[in-house]
């Protein structure tokens, strides 16, 4: 979960802002649980009674169960540091959070259709690259994009699907609306946490759940499977697919692990794979094993050092050129992180109604693009109330969150934004909604946003479920788990007439 | 057909099970040996520590410090906790290999003996920590013979377990019968507590009855085609499983293993144990440990770090 995080309002929102400034915001959050009267929505009237039923002690009892199960399974991070490396769990609430149908049905339908958008423009930026003839996305933008990559121009990409597994964070605002905070295209990870959570939950609320109608997510293995297998080529008609990890000392092997485990694939190492003759073969114990497609968790820099970097170990050398030649699939495809790059996000809108004529039913967070002059000038005039990002920088680095700041932090940002605009983007300073979560044997609202995984080969497939991060210290507003986040199951309610399996 | 590093992990997970059990064991019996102020106890003591790779004389005289750091000493890398530690570490690495049920049986066993209290719990009681440790590795192969399936992985699992064995079973025979002084031999303390240490006590008995005497425990512990921590028991599943794994494999047959398997499989089957007293037990414990790591090589040559150049297609 590393790096992956929302990187919005870094600060928390108990700290007081200087004297003088307005507040953060003065929109209270949505709750998740309540509406504002204090009623409970419907679709958690059933857990509510059932927690309300529970004393702190039973509460406490079977946060502790929870946290054995994850223990016991390993799913772990290593903390390295100290004596020697120890293993903690990610923290993880005890209480669901509940979607109930017909909101899902509108997150599903905007997660489509942002995708296919995204695949469509990113088949055209390494192709005809019409979109940008057109003027919708500013040529230099893409072009200079450091995750832009000229090797993948004109390369036959099956599908023209780029990005095959693509894990969007949205929030909700306090209006109830879910927005998009930020796609991710690279290698998003946390859907074992997804898995594992929702196996967690059966255990510690079994007649709640059953009672809650919830679509079940267990399929999500097999479904990235067969995704991953309609990437390979036609005249291959048992493809061999592989997950690549970076190793086991990286943060989410755990993942890589579970998802090679759950499909009955090998989880393979660079130095597992030979490439000869622009075939790749895995090396086992009767010799070598041709390999079809490779569901790649190393991010595009180390999986050639041929190609990309010269330094990486984590590759295999001559991996791309095998992916030119046709004879192997790397999916998702090197490249793809333009397409969730901070400042093409802002243009993610205009995209979708450039390829498919269509409104996007998921809207973006506002966003100010330094670049334009215009935009600069609103952004350096109201610092005070922005979050800026550097556009290459990730997890919380290279930001300033205006309200929180000082004046001579504001001061120096703004000399920096002056000096390199292209690199800044500001965003108005936004509330996630809150969720209850059991802290300390008490349940208090925490801030949380929701991580669904969107899987596209042949067709595009929507998980019915979701990882919920939750910021746990109260008023903070990040959820990354590098940050003190944790996790907790998200139910996905099935409506009445609909399959209980996607 | 399995990744090669996914093999050697396995073989390896295989070895360090074994050995921490075996060390288990060892310890165990030198603390309760111990117990008696006697020459044959100190004697006992030397043997169980010089088995487990520690010939120091000096530690000797605190069985119970060298017993603790045997067991949960993290720096030692001979220690309990560190072979558990190898052990959990290369489950870790071929986690989608090994069924959920071996891994949280392996897993609970580490996080018990790297607790912050594990050396309070083995000053408690260090007799039922040791034992506690032995029946999870047991459960732990059980959990494996239960729930994964006995295909290749399976064989190169137990192909570890029974070289590990086989090694540590020959060095606790040399250590006895060539390096300890004679007067050993002939001490009915120190021959059952050789046979507490290869958890050998009861199935001897069995066969020999309350009749100990070294002869019959070399021949026992060497030759017994049925005991399970016998050489020649675990020789004969070395070639059993080594056989399995080669079916597939396009070696050379003179770079095989299994022929170096079968040929030491045979030489224990068809021995006579007249002529291993006649020759010495030394030369005859040093030939098989020899074969033994022949084997272990030739192992990595065929299924592991086999040379690229001879794998490639045409």
């Amino acid at each position: 979960l590393e790096g992956t995080g929302v990187e919005l309002g870094v600060a928390e929102a108990s700290s007081l802002p200087e004297p003088g400034l307005p507040p953060v915001s003065s929109v209270l959050p949505y709750d998740e649980m309540r509406s504002q009267d204090g009623a409970v929505r419907p679709h958690y009237a059933a857990l509510e009674r059932r927690i309300s039923t529970l004393s702190p002690a039973q509460l406490a009892e079977r946060q502790r169960t929870l946290e054995r199960f994850f223990l016991l399974q390993g799913i772990t991070f290593t903390v390295y540091g100290g004596e020697s490396a120890t293993e903690r769990i990610i923290p993880t609430d005890l209480l669901p959070r509940i979607i109930p149908a017909h909101e899902w049905d509108r997150i599903e339908a905007g997660l489509t259709q942002r995708l296919q958008a995204l695949n469509m423009f990113l088949a055209d930026i390494y192709g005809e690259q019409q979109i940008l003839m057109d003027g919708v996305v500013p040529r230099e933008l893409v072009l200079c994009a450091p995750s832009y990559r000229r090797e993948m121009l004109n390369l036959f990409v099956p599908h023209a699907a780029y990005a095959n597994v693509c894990g969007s964070d949205l929030i909700r605002q306090p209006d109830g609306a879910f927005a998009v905070l930020e796609d991710n295209l690279r290698v998003p990870s946390g859907v074992s946490y997804m898995l594992a959570n929702r196996e967690a939950a059966k255990r510690v609320f079994p007649g709640t759940f059953r009672g809650a109608n919830v679509r079940a997510i267990d399929r999500y293995p097999d479904m990235l499977l067969s995704t991953l297998k309609s990437m390979a080529a036609d005249w291959r008609p048992n493809p061999q697919v592989v997950v690549l990890t970076p190793g086991v000392y990286n943060s989410a092997y755990y993942e890589h692990a579970y998802l090679a485990r759950l499909m009955g694939v090998p989880l393979v190492e660079g130095r597992d794979l030979v490439v000869h003759e622009n075939m790749v073969y895995m090396r086992t114990t009767t010799g070598l094993k041709r390999v079809d497609v490779i569901y790649r968790r190393v991010d595009d820099d180390f999986i050639d050092p041929l190609t990309f970097r010269r330094d990486s170990g984590l590759g295999a050398a001559g991996l791309f050129n095998a992916y030119r030649a046709g004879n192997v699939v790397i999916c998702n495809a090197p490249g793809a992180g333009v397409a969730d790059d901070k400042a093409v996000y802002a243009y993610v809108p205009q995209i979708i109604s450039y390829y498919l004529g269509e409104d996007p039913i998921l809207p973006n967070i506002e966003t100010f693009l330094c670049r334009e002059p215009a935009q600069l000038a609103h952004v350096l005039a109201n610092l005070d109330k922005l979050v800026v990002k550097a556009v290459g920088a990730s997890g919380g680095y290279g930001m300033l969150v205006g309200p929180h700041a000082s004046r001579a932090q504001r001061d120096a940002f703004a000399t920096a934004l002056k000096a390199d605009p292209e690199n800044y983007i500001a965003q108005p300073t936004i509330q996630l909604s809150t969720a209850p979560c059991l802290v300390d044997s008490t349940i208090e609202p925490r801030h949380v946003d929701l991580r669904p995984f969107v899987l596209c080969g042949d067709r595009i497939t929507v998980t019915p479920g979701a990882l919920t991060r939750v910021a746990l210290r109260r008023g903070s507003l990040v959820v990354n788990s590098s940050q003190g986040g944790g996790s907790k199951d998200t139910w996905v309610l099935a409506g009445d007439a609909k399959a209980l399996r996607p | 057909m399995m990744l090669a590093r996914v093999a050697d992990s396995l073989y390896w997970i295989g070895r360090y099970v074994e050995r921490a059990e075996h060390l288990c064991r060892l310890c165990d019996v030198l603390l309760t040996a111990t117990l008696d102020r006697t020459d044959a106890a100190s004697q006992v003591a030397r043997i169980a520590l010089a088995a487990a790779g520690h010939p120091d004389p000096a530690k000797v005289a605190d069985p119970y410090e060298a017993a603790l750091g045997m067991t949960l000493d993290r720096d030692n890398e001979g220690s309990i906790v560190c072979s558990l530690a190898s052990a959990r570490e290369n489950a870790r690495q071929v986690r989608d290999q090994v069924t959920t049920e071996m891994w949280e049986r392996l897993n609970l066993l580490y996080l018990r003996m790297t607790a912050p209290r594990a050396d309070l719990a083995f000053s408690d009681g260090s007799a039922s920590f040791l034992n506690e440790a032995i029946a999870d590795l047991h459960l732990f192969k059980g959990a494996a013979d239960a729930t994964m399936s006995h295909g290749e992985g399976w064989s190169f699992l137990l192909l570890g377990v029974h070289m590990e064995r086989a090694q540590l079973i020959g060095r606790l025979l040399e250590v006895c019968y060539v390096e300890a002084p004679k007067s050993t031999l002939t001490d009915h303390f120190a021959l059952t507590s050789l046979l507490r240490m290869s958890c050998a006590l009861e199935p001897y008995l069995r066969v020999y009855t309350a009749d100990v005497q070294a002869r019959y425990l070399l021949e026992f512990l060497l030759l017994d085609a049925e005991f399970p921590r016998s050489i020649r028991f675990c020789t004969q599943r070395i070639e059993e499983h080594l056989t399995t794994v080669s079916r597939h494999a396009e070696i050379a047959p003179h770079a095989s293993p299994d022929r170096l398997a079968g040929r030491l499989k045979a030489r224990l089957q068809y021995a006579d144990m007249a002529e291993i007293e006649a020759a010495g037990a030394g030369a005859f414990l040093t030939n098989v440990l020899d074969e033994c790591a022949a084997i272990h090589k030739a192992l990595y040559d065929a299924f592991v770090a086999y040379p690229l150049e001879l794998r490639l297609p045409a």
